[in-house]
């Protein structure tokens, strides 16, 4: 039964979450992060342990508080809305996810904790050149020698590659026909030698991505994630989630976008009188008003259908990802043109948010795709 | 209520409407009338008179002005059953839309006996008379006017886009009845008797060739002092509870109005799968329009739509549930099913390609021409119950709090 108000602990998780991010996470530490080499603070993670983030979504057994899907979504919310730097999803749903779904007991109960307490902080590495989130474009090698797999190769888009701990790197073990056979996750530990992170210089730094070149790096067999040759079917999971909760993120930064827009045109004067009376700015706020409606009643589909593990979540999820990503591109195009020149500067914090929504677009692929993915499903 | 009572009660509307339903209704021999002609508006006549005998319609209406009182469980297996066939519709009236809703809110004790019971048993079809030439978005723009005479008003002034205006017994009409009162204080609420002299109507032919609405003459009509509703100034007032009730119809999601106007149905996930199906079976320049990677786009961005709406309207229900008023989140429901018709169609249409041109009563058409006719009735969606203009005003003004 899909369920579409949040319950008492849902509001108070949102009233928690928004409180601690605007003391913890305002626009002058994310402006600060942007200039960081690391591009996120590890002070800042240990407080988001300490007040059960990390560990949210993981059985108690492993540290963590036991709670759903639908629950992360709200948080999710409020840290789009805060553009909180750091590899969030990506430890939490990227790479915790699949050593819960698919690792071994000990490495359950030797990362898991860790996650949870803020002490193990992880990315994802599986884009290479073509910048594609699908099977065929993972081509860096990974060969085995005694008891280690050797890594070899470039990954690119690595979300905070720089300051984590450890990075699950999609490899390539064996040539096969079907692309998604021959897939293996590894764990890495960064401080391994060989390894080199340069960052690339991208156009939103609120959430920096690095290069990770592999220079013959040994990774112990016991560190692969999942069946050898078999990871691609755990990632698609974990990618499923990622992209709701990527939902989650964008329609909060979405209504941040809204709110500070509206307040904007309700004090801007010109010609004597509020910019917000004239009707052509009315009708865009409008607009962006309802094409959050939407995306919300989507996204929030997508959340519910994955916490019941509904057969439609696959159709869902891309149906969101598309709809919200189309809709925090023009939301923010419309927050800087009604903000007119203040919009257009540095200073001020439009911006950001312009640029989170297109780099969210791309994330997991972006609304074209996944509109060509549910075409692909009723050819 | 004992369920046996309630069994009982099912196997007796089972039996009355196996007795009274049309002959051969759900058998391919059965072929209905055609919409919006006096065959249907009568057989819809008849159909509420029988049931409203029996007690099957007339409910949420006290008794002492017709209501049909009965307990609710008793009320839902009436309407399982008749879901169950389904049944012949009602009169061609905004009767119980419209004016009953205002009759029982702003009507006097004589007015509110006379006048509801023959709407719920559907004797007296009403038709309601408010926007004008010059009064559509501006709808206290109203030109007609109302002048007193003894225990008489004459009424003179032209009224249009009336729904439900060709059988209508009964109309409401707003008319301007003080000429030097401010704006939304000059306007009063008459109901009128149709077969008065000086009354006229004719159809208002749309750009689809049919004729949904019609336009009221008025010429010197006289209506009875006793027939104005609420005080006199106060039409306004009365017009807004009137829309409201309209509204409320539109407001309601998808379980109600919203629906039955955009066409759809209860949702296969995959809304769009008979435009999916369409694109499939139309060839051009040699090859399936499914194909085309434009084509696949745009369809799926209305599947997309569909299930927006789908999830916006039960998210909108839950609200109502917990007691939620959502007066003004209905402007965006309603532009967004009205725009989204809009594309759809245009999207239909393009996928046809030089068949687009062929309309209703042409052996070639696709599908009977329907496809190129939502497309042109689609067109009314954004100015018919509040333009997209006037809608995108109330959800900046009343919505996001942005300055009049």
């Amino acid at each position: 039964m899909m369920e579409f108000s949040l319950s008492e602990e849902q509001e108070m998780l949102k009233t928690m979450a928004r409180d601690f991010l605007e003391n913890e996470c305002p626009k002058t530490h994310v402006r600060e992060m942007m200039e960081d080499e690391v591009g996120f603070s590890r002070e800042l993670w240990k407080k988001m342990a300490d007040v059960g983030w990390l560990g949210l979504v993981f059985p108690e057994e492993y540290g963590g508080s036991g709670m759903n899907f639908r629950d992360l979504t709200v948080l999710c919310e409020e840290m789009g809305r805060a553009l909180l730097p750091g590899p969030f999803l990506q430890t939490v749903l990227l790479v915790g996810m699949p050593i819960l779904t698919a690792g071994t007991d000990e490495q359950k109960k030797e990362y898991l904790p860790k996650i949870a307490s803020g002490d193990m902080v992880c990315t994802l590495a599986v884009l290479e050149e073509d910048g594609d989130f699908w099977p065929d474009g993972v081509q860096l090698k990974a060969t085995q020698r005694g008891n280690d797999y050797i890594i070899n190769g470039t990954k690119l888009f690595v979300n905070n590659a720089k300051g984590v701990d450890y990075i699950l790197v999609a490899a390539r073990t064996r040539r096969a026909t079907e692309p998604e056979d021959g897939i293996t996750l590894f764990l890495v530990d960064t401080t391994e030698w060989g390894i080199y992170i340069p960052p690339l210089t991208t156009m939103d730094q609120t959430r920096q991505q690095f290069e990770v070149t592999f220079n013959r790096v040994a990774v112990p067999a016991s560190n692969i994630i999942g069946e050898l040759h078999k990871g691609w079917s755990v990632l698609k999971e974990a990618a499923l989630k990622t992209t709701a909760a990527l939902c989650a993120e964008m329609v909060g930064g979405g209504e941040w976008v809204l709110e500070t827009t509206v307040n904007y045109a309700k004090e801007r004067t010109a010609f004597g009188v509020p910019i917000g009376s004239f009707q052509v700015i009315k009708h865009k706020c409008a607009d962006m008003y309802s094409d959050l409606e939407y995306s919300r009643s989507l996204m929030e589909w997508a959340a519910e259908a994955i916490k019941d593990d509904d057969r439609d979540a696959h159709m869902a999820v891309s149906m969101a990802k598309s709809y919200c990503g189309d809709t925090y591109k023009i939301v923010c195009d419309h927050g800087v043109q009604i903000h007119g020149g203040i919009g257009f500067t540095w200073d001020h914090d439009m911006h950001l948010y312009f640029k989170r929504a297109r780099s969210s677009d791309t994330a997991f692929g972006d609304a074209y795709y996944h509109r060509e993915l549910l075409a692909q499903a009723v050819d | 209520m004992t369920s046996e009572n309630l069994e009982a009660l099912r196997r007796e509307v089972r039996g009355w409407l196996r007795e009274n339903l049309p002959k051969g209704w759900g058998t391919p021999e059965y072929v209905p009338p055609i919409r919006y002609s006096r065959e249907s508006h009568e057989l819809g006549r008849e159909w509420t008179k029988k049931m409203y005998d029996v007690g099957y319609t007339g409910f949420n209406y006290p008794k002492e002005y017709g209501g049909i009182e009965r307990p609710r469980e008793e009320v839902a297996v009436i309407y399982e059953e008749m879901g169950r066939t389904g049944t012949p519709g009602g009169p061609l009236s905004l009767g119980l839309l419209v004016a009953a809703p205002a009759i029982l809110v702003h009507g006097e004790e004589w007015q509110k006996k006379r006048f509801i019971p023959k709407i719920l048993s559907g004797e007296e079809s009403w038709c309601e008379g408010f926007s004008e030439p010059d009064a559509g978005s501006d709808l206290a723009n109203v030109q007609t006017t109302a002048v007193r005479d003894g225990d008489e008003w004459v009424v003179n002034g032209q009224k249009v886009w009336t729904s439900m205006w060709e059988f209508a017994d009964w109309g409401l009409l707003v008319a301007k009845t003080e000429p030097d009162a401010p704006r939304h204080r000059n306007l009063s609420y008459f109901l009128f008797d149709t077969s008065t002299p000086g009354f006229s109507r004719r159809p208002l032919v749309q750009m689809s060739g049919e004729a949904e609405f019609g336009e009221m003459f008025f010429d010197d009509m006289r209506v009875p002092h006793k027939n104005m509703m609420d005080e006199q100034g106060r039409g306004w007032y009365v017009a807004m509870t009137a829309l409201m009730a309209e509204r409320s119809f539109g407001g309601t999601g998808f379980s109600g109005g919203m629906a039955a106007m955009g066409g759809l149905g209860t949702s296969d996930l995959l809304g769009a799968n008979a435009l999916v199906e369409l694109a499939k079976n139309t060839k051009r320049y040699g090859k399936s329009v499914w194909e085309e990677s434009a084509f696949r786009q745009r369809i799926m961005q209305t599947a997309i739509e569909l299930e927006a709406m789908r999830w916006s309207g039960t998210r909108m229900a839950a609200k109502m549930m917990k007691g939620t008023p959502i007066g003004n989140e209905a402007s965006v429901l309603k532009n967004f099913q009205a725009e989204m018709r809009q594309r759809r169609g245009d999207l239909t249409c393009e996928i046809l390609g030089a068949y687009s041109q062929m309309v209703r009563g042409s052996t070639r058409a696709v599908d009977e021409g329907d496809h190129v006719y939502n497309m042109l009735r689609a067109r009314g969606a954004t100015i018919e119950m509040g333009t997209s203009e006037i809608n995108r005003n109330i959800i900046a003004e009343r919505i996001l709090g942005l300055p009049r």
